[in-house]
């Protein structure tokens, strides 16, 4: 589904992404890990399309197409979801009418007919319940005045709405109580499936406990430095990232 | 000792408790403001005789032996004033000015040829000002240039300064000695139409500092320039011109006082400023002219341009201003952004009280790109005080990326005084964010309480709050500076809760 | 010295008794670029051109009114075609506690109107115009105590005629202790024209009076639009106030509000959309003259291609109006290389227990927001229009009937940006 080769990215001058390299198949569930400043939230913002991102070198093919020509909007109607690390608020746009325009947006790119609104809130009610989330959530202003775990959850919301085909979920854990945690679990599980994938990258061990990954990928100064199953995320969890640049250091000597 | 409590004067506004208190009236009666500034200089000095024509511009560039070129730029300075008619004063009340009852030019009859002839009671003057000129100033570090009526008496370090290469000094000597920085920079800023008191200043300027830092030099110290009106009837118009070069760096400070006279004079100066590639200049002033007294008899007419012009590429002025003198203040120390990339920066604490009127400001004129402005300015208003916030802020077509935020907070402290807030926003480049925030609230009896409530008496509850109101300013202040004018601030509202 | 305009306004006879002040008006011209209130709108386009005045045929034009109107069950609707009443199309069953009557007795009076700005400033040389110029216009009053439950429709239709016109309305309104009404105010073009529409109106509320204001002015593309509304307000009386701006080629509209009894409120929302080349300038003046009185403004402004937008809000806090609390916001979006918006703010505070604060903004729509719609699939034109949308929806959430809101929304929605706007 999503074939990364050599991948360098630049931002603002300064490289962050040296040569990563990445392949995930339908039904896969990757988790990406790596201390600050690694090039994980680079990823996610690269492979959503956001701009101020160069590419110097390298390819990013998804279902047989060049990803990186694709608008960010067609990414998303292509079945590319980016749960943000920071989401923004966008004041006086309603939650729900946000995000029935977002699939109407999606689904007529795709050739398929829009749905109404009595549709989408059937559809909106179901994934609420799955969530556990309150519907006065759907009243509010996209993120307005949403806490940090309520900014999160709603992400979470979003995408069983979307339904994407690659999920991407930057840091979702962060700032999450553990209640909070297993509920963004529980909806990313409950969303499995053959035919999608996902992308965990976080910087902590502790949401792989609640979403077991198929693999796991470290990532140090900008490349993947170690792959393995989910074994290698609990060795981090033991030695931390110095064992994995001691590793590094080793390899390149 | 400061508490969150005054840390944000607005917090507790609209008490219902009456403002005529008891403790109140108690200081409203204490309405006895100090000017320390308000001594008279016993010393001999000649003056032209009061009048304008054509005449006086050609004694006054005769006596200071100029170059033929400079007479020729005053007589058309001069003619093109003629042309001109006054500003309207906005939210100014003023009495008409009889320009022909000034006095253009006065200076101690005994001029000194160095600081070593400088007549002791000059000296004295400056003493008593705090500003030493003398080898004592040595431990101050500052380098000083003092301007007494019209004419420089003395500037100190100039040759520490020279061996860098930094030209300090008066603007008399510099025409003669320097005529191809003046030629080019003269007027390359406030051109000498701009407006009717810059017209008027390039007609008449007497003297003022000269300020060159060449070519990647940081200024090694802070340079100052003091000025002091102590003629009778006397005009004041000093010309300041500051040149940084590529990579330059300079902090330059101005302090003014004047004794008390009960007639008003006029102080009419022009500042320019100019900043090449990757230069930066900070100008600071301390303004305490004499502001008349509790009834608005006297004090001094401050009608100053001053305008930096980034012209350079990453370049920066900052201007920093405490004014807490003059009967009415006229001043919008600007910012022309024209190098990609540059930044202005103007911060401001005008004070009011008694008739005092104020009406200050800037403008900051956004045409490279990348370029940004940031405006703070705190207003402050007791007794009968009228203060005016005046800015503009534009943003011309071509300034991509331009950004600017404008902080303007008001303090009123009693019933009779005005803070008024007009600002002007002209956006025609549609990458541009231009944020404007005003407010305007009073010290609150809440909070003189709660300080009171802590043993701190009223006096220092209301300069504690005011210090706090103002501290975003202070801390752009030179350490001396920041510490003289928390001081200036307290002497002037003595007496003014009420 | 006067231009075409008011030669050609001023060339026939004027109403007996109003002679002298077409005569100050000949001498002193229009606003020029030295009135600080005219700063930003340049008249001399305006000053070359002539316009028939009044219109003769205006009695028998043919409207589909339905075709125009927000549908709105109305307790009266007042409708004026090219500045003339045209009964036919009016409804004025009046019910319990309303009067309507003539603001103007046809011109035939002695004296002229003495409604707007009539100083001799030259900056009010429009409330001169309409005063010499004005022969008709409603007389609305809702008796003390009085409750009217249905809004009051006052409607300005625009249609073409052989010449470009001038027209002059004079409206007035007067709400007795504790009356309440609710009017809107509506300008729309049934045909495109390039008249010339010049409408004072007087609003008084007496102690307790609440009027519900809507101003929706979708005027004709090329017509030109000046309009000045006065309000007073004794103790307690609340006007709350809706202004949407999308209309006319050259529209003023000067807002004075005085506060005079002790609790007055004044609320105002506002929105400007302009495109095309269009220049709206919105002066505001709202005065505390009294105790305990309050204002809560917010306008947005939104300006593309090549449009001028200019926003004045200017809030004066006289002495002794102690426990006054002034609000306002001001926030603008400008779309366009060659769009210019003009804001500026303005507190003038003489008095010390007061809560006074403005803030003005110009900028573009957030980055981060629009990446974020496009994101989940929006393509960049509906991205932009969700969010210009919800920019100027934020000041609109209040109004009512749902209907009205509703018109307002579609008629905002063809205004905001509709594809790339040539960045």
């Amino acid at each position: 589904m999503l074939k990364i080769d050599n991948l360098h990215v630049r931002v603002a001058g300064k490289d962050i992404l040296k040569g990563l390299s990445l392949h995930v198949k339908a039904g896969e569930m990757h988790a990406l890990m790596g201390p600050n400043g690694a090039g994980k939230s680079t990823l996610g913002n690269v492979l959503a399309g956001r701009e101020g991102y160069e590419i110097t070198q390298g390819t990013v093919e998804y279902n047989g197409r060049n990803l990186l020509e694709l608008a960010p909007e067609e990414r998303a109607a292509e079945g590319v979801f980016l749960a943000f690390q920071y989401p923004v608020e966008i004041p006086g746009v309603n939650n729900t009418y946000f995000l029935r325009a977002a699939l109407n947006a999606q689904r007529k790119h795709r050739g398929e007919p829009e749905v109404d609104s009595m549709q989408f809130l059937k559809l909106v009610r179901a994934k609420l319940a799955v969530l556990q989330l309150k519907e006065e959530l759907l009243h509010r202003a996209v993120n307005e005045g949403f806490s940090g775990g309520e900014k999160k959850r709603n992400e979470i919301f979003q995408m069983a709405v979307l339904e994407p085909k690659l999920a991407i979920l930057d840091e979702t854990d962060s700032g999450l109580d553990i209640d909070a945690l297993k509920m963004v679990a529980d909806g990313v599980n409950a969303m499995r499936d053959p035919a999608r994938a996902f992308l965990v990258i976080t910087h902590y061990q502790r949401l792989l406990d609640y979403i077991v990954p198929d693999f796991v990928h470290v990532i140090a100064d900008g490349r993947i430095v170690e792959s393995g199953d989910r074994t290698l995320a609990l060795k981090l969890e033991e030695h931390g990232y110095a064992w994995v640049a001691e590793r590094k250091l080793v390899g390149a000597a | 000792m400061a508490t969150p409590i005054i840390d944000d004067p607005s917090v507790a506004l609209g008490s219902d408790a009456p403002s005529d208190s008891t403790a109140n009236a108690e200081v409203t009666a204490a309405l006895n403001r100090r000017y320390d500034a308000g001594f008279v200089t016993d010393i001999e000095s000649e003056s032209l005789p009061p009048g304008l024509d054509e005449g006086t511009v050609r004694a006054i560039s005769a006596r200071k032996n100029e170059p033929e070129w400079m007479t020729e730029w005053r007589l058309k300075a001069y003619r093109h004033w003629l042309t001109m008619t006054p500003p309207n004063w906005a939210k100014l009340s003023i009495v008409p000015i009889d320009f022909q009852a000034v006095s253009y030019f006065s200076q101690p009859k005994n001029r000194p040829k160095s600081l070593a002839d400088v007549d002791p009671k000059l000296l004295e003057t400056y003493e008593k000002l705090g500003v030493p000129l003398h080898e004592r100033a040595r431990l101050a570090g500052v380098a000083v240039d003092a301007v007494f009526d019209s004419v420089s008496v003395g500037t100190t370090f100039r040759k520490e300064l020279a061996a860098v290469g930094v030209i300090f000094g008066s603007i008399s000597d510099a025409i003669r000695e320097h005529p191809e920085l003046i030629r080019k920079y003269l007027g390359s800023v406030v051109p000498i139409g701009d407006n009717y008191f810059a017209a008027l200043n390039s007609a008449v300027f007497s003297d003022g500092s000269f300020v060159f830092i060449p070519k990647g030099v940081r200024c090694p110290m802070e340079l100052s320039t003091y000025f002091r009106i102590n003629a009778r009837d006397t005009g004041q118009f000093e010309r300041t011109l500051l040149i940084a070069e590529e990579g330059a760096s300079v902090s330059y400070l101005e302090g003014c006082t004047a004794p008390m006279r009960d007639e008003n004079q006029l102080h009419a100066a022009v500042v320019e400023l100019v900043a090449l590639d990757d230069a930066n200049i900070k100008y600071s002033t301390v303004q305490n002219w004499y502001p008349g007294d509790e009834n608005g008899v006297g004090g001094i007419y401050n009608f100053v341009t001053k305008r930096g012009d980034c012209r350079g590429a990453r370049s920066k002025i900052s201007w920093t201003q405490v004014e807490t003198g003059s009967a009415i203040t006229w001043k919008y120390p600007s910012c022309i952004l024209r190098g990609d990339d540059s930044v202005g920066e103007f911060n401001s604490v005008a004070l009011t009280h008694h008739r005092q009127q104020a009406d200050t400001g800037t403008k900051m004129i956004h045409i490279g790109r990348n370029t940004k402005s940031k405006i703070v300015s705190k207003g402050i208003s007791a007794g009968h005080g009228q203060n005016t916030y005046r800015g503009l802020v534009k943003v011309e077509k071509g300034a991509d990326g331009a950004r600017n935020h404008t902080q303007c907070d008001s303090l009123l402290i009693g019933k009779r005084c005005g803070a008024h807030t007009f600002p002007y926003i002209e956006v025609k480049n549609p990458g541009a964010i231009v944020e404007h925030e005003a407010t305007t609230s009073k010290i609150s009896d809440d909070q003189l309480f709660y300080c009171r409530a802590r043993g701190i008496g009223e006096e220092d509850a209301v300069s504690m709050i005011v210090d706090g109101f103002c501290k975003q300013v202070f801390r752009e202040l030179p350490m001396e500076f920041a510490v003289e004018a928390k001081k200036l601030l307290e002497v002037s509202l003595e007496g003014a809760v009420g | 010295m006067a231009g075409a305009l008011l030669a050609s306004l001023l060339s026939e006879p004027v109403p007996a008794g109003r002679e002298h002040l077409a005569a100050a008006l000949l001498r002193d011209g229009l606003p020029g670029a030295r009135d600080e209130a005219w700063k930003y709108t340049n008249l001399r386009a305006l000053e070359q051109r002539s316009y028939a005045v009044g219109d003769a045929q205006a009695a028998t034009r043919a409207i589909d009114l339905d075709a125009l109107l927000v549908p709105i069950e109305s307790c009266a609707r007042l409708v004026f075609v090219n500045g003339v009443f045209r009964h036919d199309l009016s409804n004025v069953q009046l019910v319990t506690g309303l009067q309507i009557g003539r603001s103007v007795d046809d011109g035939r009076g002695e004296s002229a109107p003495t409604d707007g700005d009539l100083s001799g400033a030259r900056s009010a040389a429009f409330s001169r115009l309409n005063a010499v110029l004005a022969t008709d216009g409603p007389q609305v009053t809702v008796l003390d105590g009085a409750t009217i439950a249905q809004p009051l429709l006052l409607i300005f239709v625009g249609v073409a005629a052989d010449a470009d016109l001038a027209w002059n309305v004079l409206a007035r309104f007067d709400l007795g202790a504790g009356a309440s009404l609710k009017v809107i105010e509506h300008h729309v073009a049934a045909s495109p024209n390039a008249h010339l529409g010049n409408l004072v109106v007087n609003h008084a509320l007496g102690a307790g009076a609440h009027l519900d204001l809507v101003q929706l002015q979708e005027a004709a593309p090329a017509a030109t639009l000046i309009r000045r509304t006065t309000c007073r307000l004794e103790d307690t009386a609340v006007l709350s106030m809706h202004t949407v701006e999308t209309g006319a080629q050259l529209m003023r509209h000067d807002l004075v509000v005085d506060l005079v009894g002790r609790g007055a409120r004044f609320e105002s929302r506002g929105v400007f959309a302009l495109q095309g080349r269009q220049h709206a300038d919105t002066h505001m003046v709202v005065t505390h003259d009294a105790r305990d009185t309050a204002c809560d403004i917010v306008w947005r402004g939104v300006a593309d291609q090549r449009s001028r937008g200019v926003f004045h809000g200017a809030i004066t806090v006289a002495p002794g109006a102690d426990g006054s609390d002034a609000k306002l916001s001001n926030k603008n979006l400008l779309l366009s290389p060659n769009a210019e918006i003009d804001t500026q703010p303005v507190l003038e505070i003489y008095a010390d227990e007061v809560k006074a604060a403005h803030g003005a903004t110009v900028g573009q729509l957030d980055e981060r927001a629009l990446f974020y719609l496009r994101s989940r699939g929006m393509p960049l034109d509906l991205a932009r229009r969700i969010l210009v949308g919800a920019f100027c929806g934020a000041v609109l959430a209040e109004i009512r009937p749902t209907a009205l809101r509703a018109h307002i929304d579609t008629l905002l929605a063809a205004r905001l940006p509709q594809a790339e706007t040539g960045e």
